[in-house]
């Protein structure tokens, strides 16, 4: 069952999972061009071989604040919509199978993050916060619900 | 076990329907071109054939592939061509469009099956197609044999035009291997060898291609850092060419034959010149010219355009050809050619010709030219009217709604992909038209221009000239804000680069910055300065993502040799978020008066239309979408609210007041006004004309819909309030504003340059009210206590990053939002929004 292999990662300190089929690959970016007149979480452009990534802050656009990045910071690559995107994470842990699937959010969760998170995954005891990544580069909810 | 195997079976099913689709709507495009030819002679056996083939494959397939309703219309077209074979029936105009009628329909089955929608079109409707095949005997009296007839080739037209743009492209490209064309295919000639393969691949295989450029201008540069070894450089060398020719090769697979834009013209060709009672003989060449399958599609409409054009206005009834002593038939001759890394294609007619005074009177008519300008217009200027986006005044607005219609449409679709279009007519003896497009659209030359560190690529095509600000030849100047560049006489509007994207000014400035003359499809050129121009490279440019280009200044990315990603300028973004005055609505040929640009720069466009009690009002034309003709039964009123249908979409409806069956007569038509997500209708009588505006309100009126008085010509019209109808719809209680007359206007900041409800709805309000707005990003601001430090910042429901200069008022969108936070306000709420700014910037109200 592959539908039940995500990626487990960290964003501004907050442990998320990102269903494998979204991804492409995570990679270290190297220089990213600044891009002017575009929604601050678009953090610029970078090369990847010979394609060109639209590197995106998930942070920034969950909490309006801009991720502190980097030299070469980690990204997760993934196409949407025909156009291939860098999504800057802090940190990635594994890419594993959460046997237990997708799981309703318990608690109540911060304002910031509920537009864009639509479950929660269990890895190792810990909870992470299922996100899609289409979220980020469209608007709010549109891909968590489609999921 | 058993369910691997059936799982396979019904996975096996699925390609077989797909290679049937891909085969069907393949062989429908090579048929298309075949359909004239027979119609000239229908006794043509070969062709009677290839038909009858085509029918019979389709009716054998579909009976295993289980699709009854191919079946049923293969069938029935397989019958009335067997009869034809067997000599027991003629091919009479009438059978042909109706057998032509069913060779659409199933092109357009395969269609909605291909896009999984295999019920958009009602079976029911095939049998008026089956009737139309029946024998000449058995249908009814002649008038209603016409309108079968109309009906068909109704049916018939749209899809033919659409052909070339779906066919077998969707899933793969067929790469030939042979010299040999495609067309030969279908007369049973011996076929080219080709291959199907998927389009994924070819692009996986172009991108391999540019990693490996990439990695050899690393290694180059590598090699240059170290001590020169011939041997090694040598062998470099050839490596090097060896992958220049692999990446020429590549290219190739994307190029295809020009003939596939012709596939759909005969019968387009036929079918209208039978609508129109005109003959013309269609003469298609250079269908072996190859290109970029993507260029094919952008020039499928701007092709089409013309063909009709020149059907319908160019080439003469027969009566009216006989009596200017030229053959009965009009001659329609289309050419392409390669030349060096340009696509040349022209089509000519032999028809009549421009009417130049025509042209010349429709223009002076609508205000673009004075007598006294006409008079002094050369031959070629008055042919270049042709293209003049402001000839097409009120009739053709209407058009806009469907496809692009105007040659001002085509013109800027053409240059929207880098090419040009030229027009030569002699009256009496005919219209040329020549459009030049470049070869592909993915490789353009782009000149890397320069500010600070920031590097961004210009299509070549769009720059007229560059010069040194220094030069001579250029004079600058500042009036009123507005920036104008005199170059050799000629005044253009000049901005900076660094101000249309919000950059800093660098200091590193050696020697004199550049000035690009930049001509965009909007119609006049304008100046853009940068700091440099660095160097002229061919790109490859992709598409960037919709994040990126939604502000509409980029239209693009690149990866240039030096692997840093780089963005490609839109040259028509850039001049309409500058909010230059290019549009030609005045003065087509000014002359060199800076008066006249710096006026022209505080004006806007507005529509004149006419109120359906005939009462002419203005609207500001940058918040209509198009305009509708619209059905009195298309509006209908629910729970005392009135709602326009149109594409199978409601939106709310202004004006709809006594809209039933019994104003069926009266003309109606539909503004279609945006802002942002909203989309309201605006029910009008029509649409007369559009003029340039001031952008203040002469005498302003805050009276519910109007929002003032406008002086045109020797009388005034009434303004219309876009805030009003947008607020109306919104169901709030409308008010006046208080009334301005403070010492000071209150100095508002809207972060959001680029949100058009936030330009075009918020700030006239704001403006109006009597307060001062500026636009952009909050880095740029003065801190407070500054002089020029806004009072307030306004901006959407997502607030602002960071700390602000000055108190923050969130504008939600839905009434709730703003009902829960509790510090935003709803952005309709006109008197809770003026309130709010008045108490947050501390101060009383007048």
């Amino acid at each position: 069952m592959t539908d039940n292999l995500f990626l487990f990662a960290r964003i501004a300190g907050t442990p998320i999972a990102v269903r494998a089929s979204e991804i492409e690959a995570v990679v270290r970016l190297g220089d990213i061009v600044p891009i002017q007149r575009v929604p601050p979480h678009v953090r610029g452009l970078a090369a990847l071989r010979s394609r060109v990534l639209t590197v995106i802050d998930i942070e920034s656009r969950i909490f309006g604040r801009p991720m502190k990045v980097e030299a070469r910071p980690l990204a997760v690559v993934s196409d949407i919509s025909a156009h291939t995107y860098g999504l800057l994470v802090e940190t990635v842990s594994d890419i594993c199978d959460a046997s237990g699937g997708i799981q309703p959010i318990k608690g109540r969760i911060d304002r910031a993050w509920s537009p864009f998170t639509a479950g929660l995954v269990e890895r190792k005891g810990r909870s992470h916060l299922l996100l899609s990544l289409a979220d980020f580069v469209s608007t709010p909810g549109t891909g968590a619900k489609a999921a | 076990m058993k369910r691997m195997t059936s799982h396979r079976q019904a996975k096996r099913m699925d390609e077989i329907l797909g290679e049937f689709i891909a085969e069907t709507l393949e062989t429908l495009d090579v048929l298309s071109g075949e359909v004239v030819a027979w119609e000239a002679d229908p006794t043509d056996q070969s062709r009677l054939d290839a038909f009858f083939r085509f029918f019979h494959t389709v009716k054998g397939s579909c009976g295993f592939l289980n699709l009854p309703r191919f079946e049923r219309l293969a069938h029935a077209a397989e019958d009335v061509l067997a009869a034809i074979r067997r000599g027991e029936r003629g091919a009479d105009p009438e059978t042909v469009t109706a057998v032509l009628a069913i060779m659409d329909r199933i092109g357009a089955l395969s269609r909605n099956i291909a896009e999984g929608d295999e019920m958009a079109i009602a079976e029911a409707e095939d049998d008026a197609l089956l009737d139309a095949l029946a024998p000449p005997a058995a249908v009814p009296p002649p008038a209603s044999a016409e309108a079968t007839l109309s009906h068909a080739a109704e049916i018939a037209a749209a899809p033919a035009i659409v052909l070339p743009r779906e066919g077998t492209d969707a899933d793969g490209i067929d790469t030939a291997t042979g010299p040999e064309p495609l067309r030969a295919a279908g007369r049973g000639d011996r076929a080219p060898r080709t291959i199907r393969l998927p389009l994924a691949l070819i692009d996986q295989l172009m991108n391999g291609i540019s990693d490996m450029v990439l990695a050899r201008n690393d290694l180059a540069r590598k090699m240059r850092e170290r001590e020169a070894d011939p041997e090694l450089e040598g062998s470099f060398e050839r490596l090097s060419a060896n992958v220049a020719d692999l990446r020429d090769m590549i290219s190739k697979t994307r190029m295809q034959r020009v003939d596939r834009l012709y596939a759909a013209i005969p019968r387009m060709v036929r079918d209208l010149s039978r609508e129109l009672g005109k003959k013309v003989h269609l003469d298609l060449d250079g269908g072996d010219v190859e290109m970029d399958r993507e260029m094919i599609e952008m020039v499928v409409d701007p092709l089409t355009h013309i063909v009709r054009n020149a059907l319908d206005h160019g080439i003469e009834p027969p009566a009216e050809r006989e009596r200017a002593g030229k053959s009965e038939t009009g001659m329609l001759r289309i050419v392409s050619r390669q030349s060096g890394n340009q696509i040349v294609i022209e089509i000519a007619d032999d028809g009549r010709g421009i009417n130049r005074a025509a042209l010349v009177e429709k223009a002076i008519a609508g205000g673009l030219l004075t007598p006294a300008q006409a008079a002094g217009l050369t031959d070629e200027q008055k042919l270049q009217l042709i293209f003049h986006a402001g000839l097409s005044t009120a009739a053709k607005v209407t058009s806009v709604s469907g496809r692009g219609v105007g040659m001002d449409v085509v013109r800027a679709n053409i240059e929207q992909i880098g090419g040009v279009i030229g027009i030569e007519s002699r009256v009496g003896f005919g219209t040329t038209f020549t459009m030049r497009v470049p070869l592909t659209l993915t490789i353009i030359p782009g000149l890397i221009v320069r500010s600070g560190n920031h590097y961004f690529a210009m299509p070549r095509g769009n720059v007229v000239e560059l010069l040194h600000q220094n030069s001579a030849m250029v004079t600058l100047e500042e009036i009123g804000g507005a920036r104008i560049a005199t170059i050799r006489g000629e005044p253009y509007s000049l901005i900076d680069i660094e101000d249309v994207l919000g950059l800093p000014r660098t200091d590193d400035q050696r020697g004199p910055r550049t000035l690009m003359v930049i001509r965009s499809s909007l119609g006049q050129p304008y100046v853009l300065g940068v700091q440099q121009v660095e160097s002229n490279e061919e790109l490859v440019i992709r598409p960037a993502s919709p994040l990126v280009t939604a502000d509409g200044v980029y239209a693009g990315m690149t990866l240039p040799d030096n692997g840093q990603p780089m963005l490609l300028l839109d040259a028509a973004g850039i001049a309409q978020s500058a909010r230059l005055p290019l549009h030609e609505a005045r003065q087509p040929f000014a002359g060199g008066k800076e008066a006249r640009a710096s006026a022209r720069a505080e004006t806007a466009q507005a529509l004149v239309f006419a109120e359906r009690d005939g009462t002419r009002r203005l609207i500001p034309l940058a918040i209509v979408d198009r305009v509708e003709d619209i059905e009195p039964t298309q509006v209908a009123i629910s729970d005392g609210r009135a709602f326009a249908r149109i594409d199978g979409r409601l939106f709310p409806a202004l004006n709809a007041d006594g809209i039933g069956h019994e104003t069926a007569d009266e003309p109606l038509k539909a503004l279609r006004l945006h802002a942002g997500r909203e989309v309201i209708c605006y029910l009008i009588g029509d649409v007369l004309d559009i003029i340039e505006v001031p952008m203040k309100v002469d005498v302003a009126l805050n009276a519910g819909r109007i929002a003032g008085l406008v002086m045109v010509g020797d009388g005034q019209l009434e303004m219309i309030d876009p805030f009003a109808l947008f607020a109306e719809v919104a169901r709030d209680a409308v008010s006046p504003v208080p009334s301005a007359g403070r010492p000071r206007p209150i100095r508002c900041h809207i972060v959001d340059a680029h949100d058009p409800w936030m330009t075009g709805i918020l700030a006239p309000l704001l403006n109006r009210a009597g307060h001062d707005v500026s636009f952009g990003p909050l880095e740029n601001l003065p801190a407070a206590g500054e002089t020029a430090a806004p009072d307030i910042i306004l901006c959407a429901d997502e607030g602002v990053p960071g700390a602000a200069p000055a108190p923050v008022l969130r504008l939600s969108d839905s009434p709730q939002g703003a009902d829960d936070g509790g510090e935003a306000v709803y952005r309709y709420d006109r008197e809770r929004i003026m309130a709010a700014i008045v108490s947050l910037t501390g101060r009383a109200a007048a």
